[in-house]
């Protein structure tokens, strides 16, 4: 490769970087470089072998590739353009007024979404939980928080609530793990650390010391109903489920209507607002209809294989209005339950004195769930929390 | 490659020239039975290196992966020198020499005098914690280990790392970083009827045609577990065995266990109607 075609080549190939990154792929500037050095053993002129080269140096995931392959075609042959990253429908909003609720066009656009999922900044001037209100009135303020139900809460109450719900939110259930810890209570010997304390004692393995199972967090699934009937606790909920992911860890988020959609790696970060701005762009089914065994069957077959419910406790919450039929939730439900460690049920509905399931896809679902909460206000997270930490950390349920 | 009967298509075939250059690890992700444990031992044997294999597990950790000291021979050894009162002031550093290591599979890759530098295939690192990934991924990135009593270890020439991953979890991103990235798919059925006769070539080539068709419109159902290419040579193995020469209902019936692995898997095929499926595989090779 002469120098001239080489830079223009590595300047194009930059180009081709920020391409991919607009798509969502993560490319740096260490993977370009491998890029490059991939292309000199290539033969430039065939159009496969500079496919290879690319997509193996600057795609790592295999949910890149489409766009990695639309990128390509789009870039290197100049066929059809990249689908507008404005233009993907977004999550349209609960909204709190009934001026806009009756046309869900207008719930579309980019704004509209932005303003009503999110509790931005300028809510705040409307609500009436300021931050200068004195401690006292603070405290009493966030019980009255805690009691009420989410469906009544202003949007200023949603945005305090945010800092009330994280510490729910990191609660964790635990597995013993097959790596060992120091212990002196442990029941495993330390061979290597009873050797070297001998060391001490002439050689004379005096002082056995022990080692036994750590525990790790367990595996956890959040399935967050986002249809029709769950619109006023969807909004709450999605948000827990963002304090829930915002560290990593062993924590998977999902959100179901009409589909499934993993939000995990959307809901991350310490920026809730970007994040659930990101998770809204990617949720196609907010405020629709839910077909809650279609999604777990989606689950079982797409997500289980990869081990993601083996062992997990799952965490459901829905209000169990189930509009595909209840013989297919009832089939998912137990394939679920055959894989997971526990499932847990989180109803808002349940939180009236007087609520039975009656709703037929609940019923379908119930002998197949460990523990049925209710999930209205954030007593009843607090309630899920409880229950999450008592889960016991070896053996079944 | 094709002489292991080992056959890479042209985008893994590229790839691995690609690995050669630049001499990074790759790191293979597919499906279960795509090939990408075999891909690594076919590898090794065309560069004629040393296949070193590390099978990750829950738990897996530096005294499985890289390695540990014999501490029965350690005690023997002390023991016998106490008894012949030949102990003296160095016997500690010979009791921590390589005599008394374990060398496993990590340490092996590094410290080898190999004419051909090894392969190491890291084989299933989805199911490694993330601890051992983190210590992996120091490993890779300068192939040196240090070993308190001995001192630092380095690889003379640096072995060729294939990672594999079935996804059961997702990997850090740091680790992706490092590696170059190849995808395994499902062949297609040309290329599987390849496969099997490279693999198999006792076996007629219409049984293996519409064997491959047959997996190809299972893999179209949807099925918890779709078959993997190792359960089509498992498969037309077992029809093979039976004097097989194309397929039939009844024969296929009994053994789809070899193919579908899951209870409901099985169900949800007879369901759709074996005798379609089989007639279908035929009619297309009537064609």
């Amino acid at each position: 490769m002469s120098p001239e075609r080489g830079e223009a080549l590595v300047r194009k190939l930059a180009l081709f970087g920020r391409v991919l990154r607009s798509a969502g792929a993560e490319v740096g500037p260490g993977r370009l470089q491998d890029a490059v050095r991939a292309l000199e053993v290539v033969d430039l002129r065939s159009r496969d072998e500079v496919y290879w080269a690319l997509r193996c140096t600057l795609v790592s995931h295999e949910k890149d590739l489409d766009a990695f392959d639309a990128a390509f075609a789009a870039f290197w042959e100049r066929t059809a353009p990249l689908p507008d990253d404005e233009a993907t429908p977004g999550l349209p909003t609960p909204s709190e007024s009934g001026d806009e609720g009756g046309d869900p066009s207008a719930d579309r656009t980019a704004p509209a979404q932005e303003r009503t999922l999110l509790v931005s900044a300028a809510d705040e001037e409307g609500g009436e939980l300021g931050e200068q209100e004195p401690g006292g009135m603070a405290w009493s303020a966030t019980e009255r928080l805690r009691e009420l139900d989410f469906a009544e809460y202003s949007p200023t109450e949603l945005r305090v609530a945010r800092g009330l719900m994280e510490r729910v939110a990191r609660a964790a259930p635990m597995r013993a793990s097959r790596r060992l810890e120091v212990a002196h209570d442990g029941r495993r010997l330390d061979k290597r650390r009873t050797m070297r304390a001998s060391m001490r004692t002439e050689g004379v393995p005096l002082a056995r010391q022990w080692r036994r199972r750590r525990l790790v967090p367990r595996k956890l699934l959040f399935l967050i109903d986002v249809s029709g009937s769950m619109e006023p606790y969807a909004r709450a909920l999605t948000m827990f489920l963002q304090a829930a992911v915002r560290d990593g860890g062993k924590v998977e988020a999902f959100t179901f209507g009409t589909r499934l959609t993993h939000v995990t790696r959307e809901l991350r970060g310490h920026d809730p607002d970007r994040a659930l701005r990101s998770a809204a762009r990617v949720v196609p089914d907010w405020a629709g209809g839910t077909r809650i065994g279609d999604n777990l069957k989606t689950l079982n077959d797409r997500w289980a294989p990869r081990g993601m419910t083996r062992g997990a406790v799952v965490v459901i919450a829905s209000d169990g209005w189930e509009r595909g039929g209840a013989e297919r939730l009832r089939a998912e439900m137990i394939r679920l339950h055959r894989a997971a460690h526990t499932i847990v049920w989180v109803n808002p509905l349940a939180g009236d004195a007087d609520y039975k399931p009656l709703a037929q896809g609940m019923s379908a679902a119930l002998p197949h769930v460990d523990h049925f909460l209710p999930g209205h206000n954030l007593r009843s997270l607090e309630g899920l929390a409880d229950v999450l930490e008592a889960l016991p950390a070896q053996g079944r349920r | 490659m094709r002489e292991r009967a080992y056959l890479a298509d042209r985008g893994l075939a590229t790839v691995l020239s690609v690995v050669l250059a630049l001499r990074k690890p790759l790191l293979l992700e597919g499906e279960a039975g795509v090939g990408k444990t075999e891909c690594a031992k076919a590898l090794a044997d065309v560069l004629g290196a040393r296949l070193i294999r590390l099978q990750c597990y829950e738990g897996i950790d530096v005294a499985h992966a890289l390695y540990d000291w014999n501490y029965a021979r350690q005690m023997l050894y002390i023991r016998t020198l106490e008894a012949a009162d030949a102990a003296a002031p160095d016997t500690v550093d010979d009791v921590f020499g390589r005599d008394f290591m374990l060398r496993r599979p990590l340490l092996d890759a590094i410290e080898n005098d190999d004419p051909v530098p090894p392969v190491l295939l890291v084989d299933e690192i989805d199911r490694a914690d993330d601890e051992f990934e983190a210590f992996l991924l120091e490993l890779l990135s300068d192939f040196q280990v240090t070993i308190p009593e001995i001192g630092t270890i380095r690889a003379a020439e640096r072995p060729l790392v294939i990672l594999t991953s079935n996804r059961t979890r997702e990997l850090h991103d740091a680790l992706r970083r490092r590696c170059v990235y190849h995808w395994i798919g499902y062949p297609s059925v040309d290329r599987e009827v390849a496969i099997v006769q490279a693999r198999l070539p006792a076996v007629p080539e219409r049984l293996a045609l519409q064997a491959a068709r047959f997996v190809a419109e299972l893999r179209g159902l949807e099925l918890a577990k779709s078959p993997g290419v190792a359960e089509t040579l498992d498969w037309v193995q077992a029809l093979a065995s039976l004097d097989e020469r194309e397929l039939e209902p009844e024969l296929v019936d009994a053994t789809l266990g070899t193919v579908l692995k899951y209870h409901e898997d099985l169900e949800r095929a007879r369901e759709h109607g074996l005798d379609e499926l089989v007639a279908a595989a035929r009619r297309a090779d009537a064609q």
